[in-house]
């Protein structure tokens, strides 16, 4: 999940470089107007304001090509960014997201002038925010935890779920429900699968 | 029963100090917790791993030939079981980590010297070089012959999975060290260098204190 | 990489503890050192392993660690309420121990059940400690701690949490400090 050991085959990283960020062309691009679809032209002309995914973006807009012009979405733009510090708390990071940091990590990349400010703004909010993922962690071992995860974001998540699992792995072992040893759920799995094969033959 | 603490000469030791056999057990814990803690496969402790395969087939013949009902029997079949535990969760952790970081892991022993001291084992290797043709094959058979003929190939540069060597891990340190270099210098603020001192418990990222796991100079937990 | 409870507990179950053995046996030389020799009624220091096999075969009864008393644990209990940092436990497994033996002797421990209070008690005492610490750590802008005291359980439980938070927490600083580098360019 982290940009600095990605992994090629990660489903997160395949998402969350497809998100969407505003971008501007610089030039006008052959034959590919049909990927505007408020225009009827053959081209895309210079100008034309386009929300691309990541990946295409980054394609088309880093040292080497300047085809595109990217501008930041606006949940990274500095009024979001005031929210976040006054009280990251209480915002609803899922929306904004889902893949908040690591989307918000990847955009980085563009180096725009406000580029520090949001990465330090990652930062601070993740920092502010880890007490309540934690205590929210620790005090639900076997309610129904949706409403306790509906506002974090995917890397939030994965942490809240670690926070359970340290628990839940804990509190096994404690009531001794380890050493009581259960059918596998492959084995379940299995024995019905070969039921209904059994019914569909007879 | 045969006395079995007797001493064992131990290869890894510079000095050619002799070692018990207690003393190699604590050795095989040490390194399966390291190794269970550490993000990178670490050197492969074979003197160690044989020492007590060949202290655990003594016992067994031991066994064989202990009058029936002998109250010794269940305690030392139970010892064994746990240093068979030790054993097989130690090279099955190894396989996990040869498994996921195949390409890496075979990179690496590549890189380094014939005078070296290997990181896997001869079947370690075998091992891995079959589980990585077994895999590129695969994915061959599967799908990149089905893509068109640019796109057939997988870069390495971007596929081959690596440990994250700056995650965070707790250490026990067993040697005091003086002058670990913990974060270089950055823009913003100077190098961090702290010195460890011996029973202090630790959580720290994993690369500053690679070469002190493996040295021992500290023990992962 | 994680460990189970379970693998946690095994290694506390090398801890040695005193059992009174009624049987005779001359010493039993193990890989891991030589254990006995046992008469009946005299203490003897065993495995705590070998001592929940005895227990089990009817051959001993176990001497609870000089720890495992009440008054003891009161002191530890108010010791860990008044300090700011984590206190030295008098056993480094004092869970682990604690639950084999309230499983499989609870006849050889006296108040049994305000011992499990008590020890509950005081891990309790020292996982809230742990989690503000944790916040604090995680607000400052160091990048190492010292856990100090912290016993091979109470890390395993605190371990899935607290290492991906400081990962993912590294992530997100090494970004702060390439942006710099950037603009610095």
């Amino acid at each position: 999940m982290t940009t600095s050991c990605s992994n090629y085959m990660s489903i997160d990283d395949i998402i969350s470089t497809n998100e969407r960020i505003p971008c501007k062309f610089q030039v006008q691009v052959q034959r590919l107007g049909f990927l505007d679809s408020s225009s009827d032209t053959d081209h895309i002309q210079p100008n034309t304001k386009l929300e691309l995914p990541f990946w295409l973006a980054t394609a088309l807009c880093n040292r080497r090509r300047h085809i595109v012009a990217v501008d930041m979405p606006k949940q990274y733009k500095e009024g979001y960014r005031e929210i976040l510090t006054a009280d990251a708390n209480v915002v609803d990071l899922h929306k904004l997201g889902p893949y908040y940091y690591t989307f918000g990590s990847h955009l980085l990349c563009f180096e725009l002038p406000e580029t520090p400010d949001i990465a330090k703004s990652l930062l601070q909010t993740f920092q502010s925010r880890l007490r309540k993922i934690m205590d929210a962690s620790q005090n639900a071992y076997y309610e129904d935890t949706t409403n306790l995860t509906a506002k974090l974001d995917e890397m939030e998540r994965d942490l809240f779920k670690c926070g359970q699992q340290g628990l839940r792995d804990f509190q096994r072992w404690e009531t001794r429900a380890s050493e009581q040893l259960k059918t596998s759920e492959m084995v379940i799995n299995h024995r019905k699968r070969k039921r209904a094969v059994m019914e569909e033959t007879s | 029963m045969a006395d079995l603490t007797e001493e064992l000469e131990d290869e890894s030791s510079e000095e050619g100090e002799s070692m018990t056999a207690a003393e190699v057990l604590q050795k095989l814990e040490e390194a399966w917790l390291n190794e269970k803690f550490s993000p990178d496969l670490l050197e492969i402790k074979n003197d160690i791993v044989d020492c007590m395969l060949e202290q655990i087939k003594e016992m067994e013949e031991n066994i064989r030939r202990a009058k029936k009902g002998d109250f010794r029997v269940g305690i030392h079949k139970m010892e064994i079981d746990r240093i068979r535990y030790f054993i097989s969760s130690y090279l099955r952790t190894r396989l996990q980590k040869i498994e996921k970081y195949t390409a890496h892991v075979l990179e690496q022993e590549k890189a380094r010297g014939s005078d070296e001291t290997p990181q896997m084992s001869p079947d370690e290797y075998t091992f891995a070089k079959e589980y990585s043709e077994n895999m590129e094959n695969h994915f061959k058979v599967l799908a990149l012959r089905h893509m068109p003929p640019n796109l057939q190939a997988l870069d390495p540069k971007h596929t081959v999975m690596r440990p994250n060597l700056d995650s965070y891990v707790f250490l026990r340190v067993n040697e005091d060290t003086a002058g670990v270099l913990v974060e270089e210098e950055t823009a913003e603020a100077g190098e961090e260098v702290i010195d460890l001192e011996k029973g202090d418990q630790l959580i720290i990222r994993y690369r500053p204190v690679a070469t002190l796991v493996e040295s021992g100079a500290v023990g992962l937990i | 990489m994680s460990m189970d409870p379970a693998e946690v507990e095994f290694l506390a179950e090398k801890t040695m503890v005193t059992v009174v053995p009624n049987f005779n046996q001359d010493k039993i030389y193990l890989i891991g050192g030589e254990i006995g020799p046992f008469s009946p009624s005299l203490p003897v220091d065993v495995p705590l392993w070998m001592a929940l096999n005895l227990k089990q075969r009817q051959k001993c009864r176990i001497q609870p660690p000089e720890w495992m008393d009440v008054e003891a644990l009161e002191e530890v209990k108010q010791k860990e309420t008044d300090d700011k940092f984590f206190t030295a436990m008098p056993s480094n497994h004092y869970m682990e121990i604690t639950q084999l033996l309230m499983k499989y002797a609870p006849e050889d421990i006296p108040r049994a059940d305000q011992i499990r209070t008590l020890i509950k008690d005081i891990w309790d005492l020292r996982n809230a400690k742990l989690r503000s610490s944790i916040d604090v750590f995680v607000r400052s802008d160091v990048t190492h701690a010292k856990l100090n005291h912290l016993t091979p359980m109470e890390i395993n439980t605190a371990r899935p949490f607290l290492t991906r938070a400081l990962d993912q927490m590294h992530m997100l600083r090494t970004n702060t400090q390439t942006g710099l580098k950037q603009t610095q360019e």
